[in-house]
């Protein structure tokens, strides 16, 4: 272990801090189910992409410890909680930022970490996010060694003009390398991260893009297509050259004609899966289902409720010293809302949502169920007995639906 | 109380000449508003009147002024709102008062309505009191407003208070003068009760407060008063003024002005130009009465919700109580179900309405094109009044139609008078007479109403750089050649989007409108035709797209949250859209029919 990343093995447990109210909302909210998803947020990037609105920064000196030491604390106090003996860890995603800036031995810490306050199912999928330029097959299999089977490599495109104007710190040649060194590692759940609709990007760019990605035969392949949003650089300055709407959706179609004939299925709006193969942990959202949240604004649901960690990664790692779950925001939903929230989450998916569920939203809206006959007369619902669910065409147009159902 | 130490006076002055201002100056002179507590323009005490700098309703307020002869008086004062579309709020409270301080802005001058309010005062009679307003600004030319009052209003220029309300400068000069230039109100306090109701609102608990003038006679509480058109009769409970609050006294006597309430239900049985006397000594002869408002424009109102409808005629009623101008009846249209056609006093006043009806009572409106009313003679010899496009009859059936004219004012620079005859020409006016005034005319117009109601205030303005100002009064009905424009949307018409325009203007509306509406009509799942036309013409057309593609790419790290409110958001937007047909049109559609 490097010196400047130690963090003491003992800690103060404080389980609820009665001068915070926030903090004590997960005691009083015991999970419904007794498997839980925890998603682990680490808030650094060498630098920020250019689309990108997480929570991150770049990594300054000494930072990483610090954070680390947080988790290490939020961990710890989580594992406190009166009901944490009795719930199990069905999958630990660890996204960013880039989490691959961890180095293994800070991995396999912060898994152990968990390990040692949650009972972590045996065959529970654990998924890290990683940079292609962050990675090598050393440190890939580390991380394999430390836990981790499954991993998603931010390559998002394959266009050496492209990567760069993105902000990204990869090429072409990085990306199909970081690919083939997590294979050696014996990575053998592998899903590559690619988006449409970039500034520059024509339908010719992508089909390559994806037919040279499919021929890689990744397990799973999430395709984002790119939305400005505010928190983003490229949200607040603005960019040039993003393709017209046609395209972004002829991007789309290309995708999701080839991924087809290749054996993939498109079981989330952006997501593609070899059968087997579907993230585990991302099917928690959409069947909202119950998760823990850990790191600087990670959010969280259990016990009905949602909630959110502070933000500001030192203001995390303060209240964190201070004993105290960071958690900023919480709302407990009504049962109207659950409702909606299950059936925006469940449209999202091919498997789609009972039937019974958008029965029990349309009951007295009549209004809401002529519109729903349109999007069926259209094709872009479809009902299969006793589940209702998008097509690939509605999809494409699902928000206009989910304002509806909310 | 001795009647010579009363004065009774309005404030009048074209909008924004800082009426209000010098009423705050006037109340803290007097010391009935502690200046530290108050607000800008504190008479005007309604939300929306707050937040638009303006005067919509008059108010009235009682000072007690130590005059510099050493005598106490007491000044009932009235605030009048500038608008043109509340010139009637003048007229009634010019009614209560013996004068009138006329403001002129230093650096504007006189604008149309000064000149408006200026013939109101002085056709009542009253005792003007010129007063030039803002002369703290750079652009103050007092002498040549001096020269203005002179010449256009042949009052004497010379006798005119130089003021500033914003700093007080010359305020208190003011004061002297409505003592020292307004004469008292005369009236026998020994004689039968006789009052003039000049306002009225209605308060929830008392019943309608009615603000009364009274030139014979007293009034107090348990004395049982006669309204002489209804020949109703009530108990007065309550009698007080208003200083700015309401503030009960023991009695009113002749010449003065306050309120009194008896348990009066509704506005209507106490109108403004009521007479208001004794039971048991009944006064020989009642006032004149005063014509009601008369609704200039009209429009349907919708409740976005279909279920809101009862609702919507609920408060329709609460709020006709205190604003009797506006005038409701229940209409159906085939696009937007059950509503209302309202008649109001122009766009300000609708939109006032429209305003409060949302704020005051939660609803969520569609107002449809306004309109304005035409007399049509039918081929079968019948006169109709048609103020809503869609029952116009069919063109076979039509044999005449006459349209509302009205006589105008425009006050403006001589530089700006080529860019005005252009657009009067364009609103289809007709020149009248010019004037000069120095720098600036004074053009008189004749124009058919429809044209004017909507933009051309706004159009004058920003044609005129802000200088131009305008006054109207409705004149008379002419014939015209119009007809009716419709606006179907996937070949279906839309009833709440026809209007009723003239025939030279049909095709360059049509095609303005059907643009605005492309604009404004959200895309849909299908692709969305969107048609003007003259019958069965179809003059011109746009198509809204089908929405090709909305979609989130991604839930970030489970941030659920973000997701649902941002679109719990965009629902909120979508509450104000009407599904007609299958196509939902968004609320300003409706009003875009005006705008284009
Ligand atoms: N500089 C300056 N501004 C003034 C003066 N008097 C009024 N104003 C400003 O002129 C604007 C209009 O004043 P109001 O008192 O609301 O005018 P009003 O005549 O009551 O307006 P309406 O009731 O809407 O017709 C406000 O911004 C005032 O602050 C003045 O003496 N000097
Ligand atoms: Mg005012």
């Amino acid at each position: 272990m490097r010196p400047g990343s130690a963090y003491p093995k003992m800690h103060f447990l404080v389980a609820d801090n009665p001068s915070s109210s926030s903090s004590s909302i997960l005691a009083v909210s015991a999970p419904e189910a007794k498997e839980l998803g925890l998603y682990v947020h680490v808030p650094f990037c060498t630098k920020r992409c250019g689309y990108c609105s997480f929570n991150t920064a770049p990594l300054t000196d000494g930072a990483m410890a610090r954070y680390l030491e947080a988790l290490h604390r939020e961990i710890d106090l989580l594992g406190a909680l009166a009901w944490a003996p009795g719930v199990r860890l069905a999958t630990v995603f660890l996204g960013g930022g880039t989490p691959s800036l961890l180095a293994v031995d800070e991995m396999a810490a912060a898994l152990d970490g968990i390990r040692a306050q949650f009972e972590v199912a045996p065959d529970a999928e654990i998924t890290v996010e990683c940079n292609p330029e962050s990675v090598t097959r050393e440190k890939l299999e580390g991380y394999r060694v430390a836990g981790v089977n499954r991993l998603s490599l931010g390559i998002q495109s394959l266009d050496d003009t492209i990567l760069p104007r993105l902000g990204r710190l990869h090429d072409a040649r990085g990306a199909r390398s970081a690919f083939e060194a997590a294979r050696e590692a014996g990575c053998v759940n592998l899903s590559v991260d690619l988006m449409y609709g970039l500034p520059g990007l024509d339908l010719a760019g992508w089909a390559g893009a994806v037919d040279a990605v499919l021929d890689w035969q990744p397990d799973h392949v999430s395709a984002y297509g790119l939305t400005l949003d505010a928190g983003s650089l490229w949200g607040a300055a603005g960019v040039e050259g993003i393709p017209a709407e046609q395209e972004q959706i002829d991007q789309y179609w290309r995708l999701a004609h080839a991924a087809a004939a290749r054996g993939l299925e498109h079981y989330e709006i952006s997501n593609y899966a070899r059968p087997g193969c579907r993230s585990r942990h991302n099917q928690i959202y959409w069947r909202a289902a119950e998760y823990l949240a850990a790191g600087p604004g990670a959010c969280g649901f259990v016990g009905g409720i949602r909630y959110a960690n502070v933000r500001a990664t030192p203001r995390y790692c303060e209240t964190l010293a201070a004993g105290v779950l960071p958690i900023e925001s919480s709302e407990r939903l009504s049962s109207r809302q659950k409702l909606g929230e299950r059936l925006i989450l469940g449209l999202r998916t091919a498997d789609g949502v009972p039937t019974s569920w958008l029965e029990t939203r349309l009951d007295g809206d009549q209004r809401l169920r002529q519109r729903l006959d349109t999007w069926r007369a259209q094709a872009l619902l479809a009902g299969t007995g006793d589940r209702i669910h998008l097509t690939e065409a509605g999809f494409l147009l699902s928000d206009a639906l989910f304002v509806e159902l909310l | 109380m001795a009647l010579r130490r009363i004065r009774n006076f309005s404030i009048v002055a074209h909008i924004d000449h800082g009426k209000s201002t010098l009423a705050d100056r006037l109340l803290a002179l007097t010391g009935t508003m502690d200046p530290k507590k108050a607000v800008d323009q504190v008479l005007d005490s309604m939300d929306l009147e707050r937040e638009r700098g303006i005067t919509i309703k008059a108010h009235t307020v009682r000072l007690l002024y130590r005059a510099r002869d050493g005598q106490e008086y007491t000044l009932n004062l009235i605030d009048t709102p500038g608008h043109v579309d509340f010139s009637y709020e003048v007229s009634r409270a010019l009614a209560a008062c013996e004068g009138a301080i006329l403001i002129v802005d230093a650096a504007q001058g006189i604008e149309a309505q000064t000149l408006a309010n200026f013939y109101l005062a002085s056709d009542a009679n009253l005792t003007i009191v010129p007063v030039i307003n803002k002369i703290d600004l750079p652009a103050a030319d007092v002498e040549g407003t001096r020269t203005q009052i002179t010449e256009t209003l042949e009052l004497d220029g010379s006798e005119a208070l130089a003021i500033s309300a914003k700093h007080g400068t010359g305020v208190p000069e003011v004061l002297e003068a409505i003592v020292a230039r307004i004469p008292p109100p005369e009236g026998d306090p020994e004689a039968p009760l006789k009052a003039l109701v000049f306002d009225s609102f209605y308060d929830s608990y008392q019943g309608v407060v009615v603000h009364v003038r009274l030139t014979d006679g007293r009034v107090r509480p348990g004395m049982r008063i006669l309204l002489m058109s209804n020949g109703r009769s009530y108990e007065v409970q309550q009698v007080g003024v208003f200083s700015p609050d309401m503030r009960p006294v023991e009695e009113l006597s002749a010449g003065q002005v306050g309120y009194l309430t008896a348990s009066i239900k509704r506005v209507a049985d106490a109108k403004v130009g009521e007479t208001i006397t004794e039971t048991l000594r009944p006064t020989a002869a009642a006032f004149p009465g005063y014509r009601d408002a008369k609704p200039m424009v009209f429009a349907g109102l919708y409740s976005i919700d279909d279920t809101e409808y009862e609702a919507l005629r609920d408060a329709l009623e609460k709020l006709r109580l205190n604003d009797p101008a506006f005038t409701y009846e229940p209409e159906t249209s085939l696009a937007l179900g059950y509503g209302f056609r309202c008649g109001f006093l122009g766009m300000l006043h609708m939109e006032i309405v429209q305003e409060r009806l949302e704020r005051e009572f939660n609803l969520s409106l569609i107002v449809t094109a306004p309109s304005v009313q035409y007399k049509v003679l039918t081929t079968a010899g019948e006169v109709i009044d048609i103020d809503n496009p869609s029952k116009l009859p069919s063109p076979d059936r039509i044999e005449q139609m006459d349209e509302p004219y009205v006589t105008s004012s425009v006050f403006v620079p001589t530089e700006f008078m080529t860019a005005i005859y252009k657009l009067a020409q364009e609103k289809r006016g007709e020149h009248r007479s010019l004037e000069y005034h120095g720098k600036r005319v004074h053009i008189k117009f004749d124009f058919p109403l429809a044209e004017i109601v909507v933009d051309f205030y706004d159009r004058l303005k920003s044609i005129s750089k802000g200088y131009a100002s305008f006054d109207y009064e409705l004149s008379e009905f002419r014939p015209s050649d119009l007809v009716k424009l419709d606006i179907l949307l996937n070949g279906d018409p839309v009833d709440a989007l026809s209007s009723i325009v003239h025939r030279d203007k049909a095709y360059e509306k049509g095609k303005a409108l059907v643009e605005k509406l492309r604009k404004v009509i959200p895309r849909q799942l299908f692709e969305v035709a969107i048609q003007a036309a003259i019958g069965s013409r179809v003059i011109a057309r746009e198509t809204v797209k089908a929405m090709g593609k909305n979609v989130t790419a991604k839930c970030y790290g489970g941030d659920i949250t973000r997701k649902r409110k941002l679109l719990e958001r965009q629902k909120e937007g979508k509450k104000r859209m009407k599904q007609v047909g299958k196509v939902e049109v968004p609320q300003e559609a409706f009003l875009s029919v005006l705008k284009s």
